[in-house]
């Protein structure tokens, strides 16, 4: 490194400024001590004229000037002339003000100091005065159970410190627990993701909160104060056994969130087989009792005494935490706003999120391709009675890419689409499919390969959007360029699959209103800087993971779930909630100054 | 064979009025929701790459631009606001420049000044002529009115001028059309060089022609048949006064006042009210800018509008001044209502919007010719 040039070190303390928190002495020994300060002046004899000034630098040939003090920047102009009219350059007047770096009181010296030696050594420093608030709460609150969140809570929780894990639905595991496979290893989505989900619920750091919803948060960085609304399960979670009687007896039906509506569920349930907590819960909404005051089937059904409480009520508590990780995910794209797609009008015209359950071996269908039907009371689901498609099309970019709808890319939507491809390759050998493109955004690890292996399946993939899809006689009609060959293509096919974007979820804007996060373009959260602090806020203690803060595939969802995770853990080692650069220690100063003396 | 780019082209079609030229990422979505799109005959997107390329030759020796009718489906779906309809409409007025040979065209859409200063100069040059050129052979401003109370226009501009008048500039009009007509057969049949049409195929599909020129039934095809039909009423009153008016003026021009129910005065009744109704259709929906076909209005698409309008108020003006027996009143009308028409019928049939009349249904024609063309045989 190079060692900085000889400099001049005047002490700013005018009678009408602020006092100086400590002694001058101190200072002045301290300044001294390092050995390019050729001349230490102080307030009484300040050279108040240009001439003087000039005299002093040629006298002492000063190649740099420090200004240490309070109020010090009123007198910067002044210095940088004289600099100038002595030949040197008038950029190296450099300000060491108290005031501005938050040194107030006499116990922080030795931030003084530190401040002093970056300044006089020259050693590149980024400190920012913003106050530094103790933090008070080890605790983390992580908000939204999906693989981010997840991935999250389980970094802080195996550093020894609590978290506690919020999550809407009945069921952490979030959209990566519906996936049948993941792109582009084709790992099975739920022999990864089951294990981290049990693990979350056997932690003994972690306090899992599912069925809840944060309803307000209060207090300062580093001491959050947050009222949780835990829905009423209406299911002891200790006690229950997760036998299933109740669900056998219970009479009324409704359509699964878990399987986007395409199977149908009892009122009292389990999201589904593998879910986390592995406990039965009852949908008010549904629930003929609670509707009619009559019913109680479930109850009598029960084995284990008074787990069934159906007059349970919703609670709220109020949590203390020092940290909040929000990992919220998204919303797929409502396929029914594009209405020349026929979504919600012609059964075989399916969402990518409905496909995916479809494929999945645990799925309605135990994994195998079915077309969709009626059932007797007109809901549409997925049963294993009705005949296999052949001729399968998909279509990218619905409502992604798109003034209309999004006008962002959703980044996954590619990938997925060409792992349908193959998985249904891998289900229906005979099947002929058609992938309706833009532009192949292929642009992870092993995508592009992912790709090339795709288009050596014997999978139609062609450039161009289609724009209308029609019904006759239970087939369905797609028009739609082929840029590439300059042709028209009219096609017939049994089944469409539209490759919805990704969507911030509902709860985006409010919960930004009730952290005061801003939300960037698209509605998503905005995170500090998109280069350098993807995953903080402007908001102190508050972090980002996952797909909220923009659509992003599984790995970067997890790899930001850790990255935020280390955030944190930094926080509550060090005692702040700062996210700015903290001052390098005195010992490190020494060593450093100790390297040049060499 | 090499293909020429030419990109300065797209800042070309800017002065006629394509817009954002580098929006389009061409996903074909314009395409796919097109009705009249068919194989063979694909656009908009295929225009909007030659037009983003600046494949100069390919662009003016299309026929597709002809065979959109502007319904607005492409730019209501278009995800990148790349606007493909009006596309389509700029490429029209280009190729209208492009078919015509004397270069007023192209001066007429890119320059107001040319535009008006034509107009101005044709309008002071008819209100001379009735001014002095007619009195000088003894035709006078008379206020005697007919037996009837009817004024005798006839005493003034006598039919037997008016209509040598009107044949001369019917010729003068119906010459640089046919021109432009066979420039554009020239480069939609003959300049891909690659395939040949027989006579016979030229006699066939001849019908088609007036078949579509008469119902305009692609027209139709498009979402919007609504629009088909005020349209269809523009058309047929207009095409009633311009026969009426150049081949029977005898018959149309006459100072004596007839019953109502005369032939004369019902088809003249009609005639306005079918170009009256077409008129405001077009003008209200420009101003209310609801359908997507009129929100964006090129300068040459209001001139037209406001010269039709005006002509046919003037035209209502003669009719009733005439028959309440308003000497004066009906002379300048008449006046105003001829240095209105002359310049307008000179600008817009060769040159501007309304040689569509001819364009729209020999685009038809042609790509019918072009679906039973054949390879050429190879000279090499």
């Amino acid at each position: 490194m190079k060692k900085a040039g000889s400099t001049g070190v005047f002490i700013y303390n005018p009678p009408i400024a602020i006092p100086y928190p400590f002694d001058i002495t101190e200072i002045t020994c301290y300044l001294s001590s390092f050995p390019n300060v050729v001349r230490i002046w102080q307030y009484p004899d300040f050279p108040w004229s240009e001439k003087n000034l000039v005299k002093m630098i040629t006298e002492h040939q000063l190649e740099r000037l420090v200004i240490v003090g309070v109020l010090c920047g009123t007198v910067k102009t002044l210095f940088s002339k004289a600099m100038t009219l002595a030949g040197k350059n008038p950029r190296h007047v450099y300000l060491a003000s108290f005031d501005e770096y938050g040194i107030e009181l006499t116990k922080d010296l030795d931030r003084a100091k530190s401040l002093l030696a970056h300044m006089i050594t020259d050693i590149p420093m980024e400190v920012n005065p913003a106050g530094i608030q103790p933090i008070t709460q080890p605790a983390t609150l992580v908000i939204g159970g999906g693989i981010a969140g997840i991935q999250a809570a389980l970094e802080i929780a195996y550093s020894n410190n609590t978290v506690y894990l919020v999550e809407k639905s009945g069921t952490i595991g979030g959209k990566m627990a519906t996936f049948d496979k993941t792109f582009p290893t084709l790992d099975c989505a739920a022999c990864i993701l089951t294990p981290k989900m049990v693990e979350v619920n056997q932690h003994p750091f972690i306090n899992l909160m599912s069925y809840a919803e944060v309803q307000d948060i209060n207090g300062s960085p580093g001491n959050y104060t947050v009222k949780i609304l835990k829905k009423a399960r209406k299911v002891n979670v200790q006690t229950c056994i997760g036998c299933g009687t109740c669900a056998e007896k219970c009479p009324a039906q409704e359509p699964s969130e878990f399987d986007f509506g395409t199977t149908m569920r009892k009122a009292i349930y389990i999201p589904f087989p593998q879910a986390v907590p592995n406990k039965y819960m009852i949908d008010a909404a549904s629930c003929i009792y609670i509707k009619n005051g009559k019913c109680r089937a479930c109850v009598k059904a029960c084995p284990v005494p008074d787990c069934i409480n159906l007059d349970e009520q919703d609670a709220t508590v109020d949590i203390n935490v020092g940290n909040i990780i929000v990992a919220t995910g998204y919303k797929p794209f409502n396929a029914s706003r594009m209405a020349e797609f026929g979504y919600g009008k012609f059964p075989n015209v399916l969402t990518s999120l409905e496909f995916e359950r479809l494929l999945n071996a645990s799925g309605p269908t135990g994994g195998n391709i079915h077309l969709r039907s009626q059932d007797k009371k007109g809901n549409w689901i997925f049963t294993a009675d009705t005949p296999k498609p052949h001729r399968i099309a998909i279509i990218h970019c619905v409502g992604s890419r798109d003034k209309n709808y999004n006008k962002y890319c959703s980044r996954v939507c590619c990938m997925y689409s060409l792992k349908f491809s193959h998985l249904v390759m891998e289900k229906l050998s005979d099947a002929e499919i058609f992938e309706y493109f833009i532009d192949m955004r292929s642009f992870g690890k092993g995508y592009e390969e992912f790709y090339e292996r795709i288009k050596s399946e014997e999978v139609e993939i062609i450039r161009g959007k289609t724009a209308k899809i029609e019904e006759k006689d239970g087939k369905l009609f797609i028009r739609g360029e082929d840029i590439l060959k300059n042709d028209l293509i009219e096609n017939v096919v049994d089944m469409v699959i539209l490759s919805v974007g990704l969507e911030p979820s509902e709860d985006t804007a409010k919960l930004s209103a009730m952290m005061g996060i801003p939300i960037s373009e698209g509605g998503w959260f905005n995170e500090l800087s998109y280069d350098i602090e993807p995953t903080a806020t402007i908001r102190g203690g508050i972090h980002l993971a996952g797909t909220c803060q923009g659509p992003k595939d599984i790995p970067d969802s997890v790899a930001q779930g850790s990255a935020a995770a280390a955030k944190v853990i930094r926080s509550i080692l060090k005692g702040t909630v700062s996210q700015e650069h903290d001052f390098i220690p005195q010992e490190k100063i020494k060593s450093y100054l100790a390297e040049i003396e060499k | 064979m090499s293909v020429r780019l030419q990109p300065e082209l797209r800042n070309q079609l800017i002065q006629f009025g394509i817009g954002d030229w580098n929006a389009c990422y061409h996903c074909g979505t314009c395409t796919a929701i097109c009705p009249l799109s068919e194989k063979g005959f694909l656009f908009p997107r295929n225009k909007i790459r030659l037009m983003q390329m600046g494949v100069k030759d390919e662009l003016e020796t299309s026929v597709e631009p002809w065979l959109c009718y502007y319904c607005g489906d492409c730019t209501k779906s278009c995800p990148r606001d790349a606007n493909p309809g009006e596309l389509m409409m700029s490429l029209r007025r280009y190729l209208t420049s492009k078919y015509d040979w004397t270069g007023l065209s192209r001066k007429f859409y890119t320059s107001g000044v040319w535009e008006l200063g034509f107009i101005l100069v044709f309008a002071a040059l008819v209100v001379i002529a009735f001014l002095f050129l007619l009195p000088a052979y003894g035709f006078k401003f008379t206020t005697e009115l007919t037996a009837q109370g009817g004024v005798q226009v006839n005493a003034f501009a006598p039919w037997e001028y008016i209509e040598i008048f009107d044949w001369s500039m019917a010729a003068v009009v119906a010459l640089l059309l046919i021109s432009n007509i066979l420039r554009m057969y020239y480069k939609i049949i003959w300049k891909d060089g690659k395939t040949t049409v027989s006579i016979w195929t030229h006699i066939r599909e001849f019908w088609l022609l007036i078949y579509n020129f008469v119902v305009q039934p692609r027209f139709s095809k498009c979402e919007d048949k609504n629009y088909w039909l005020s349209h269809w009423f523009l058309m047929s009153g207009y095409t009633i006064m311009f026969i009426v008016i150049v081949v029977y003026l005898e018959w149309f021009q006459t100072d004596e006042i007839l019953p109502f129910w005369h032939p004369q005065r019902t088809l003249g009744y009609y005639a306005t009210f079918g170009l009256l109704f077409g008129l405001f259709v077009a003008i209200i929906g420009r101003i209310r800018k609801k359908r997507i076909k009129f929100q964006f209005s090129h300068v040459s698409d209001w001139l037209f509008l406001i010269m039709l309008t005006l002509t046919v108020i003037t035209g209502i003006l003669i009719h009733i001044f005439r028959i309440n027996g308003m000497a004066w009143a009906t002379y300048i009308s008449y006046i105003a209502h001829m240095a209105i028409l002359v310049p307008m019928i000179l600008i817009e049939v060769p040159f501007s919007k309304w040689s569509h009349l001819a364009y729209r249904p020999f685009a038809v024609y042609f790509q019918q010719l072009k679906k039973h063309a054949v390879p050429r045989k190879s000279n090499q």
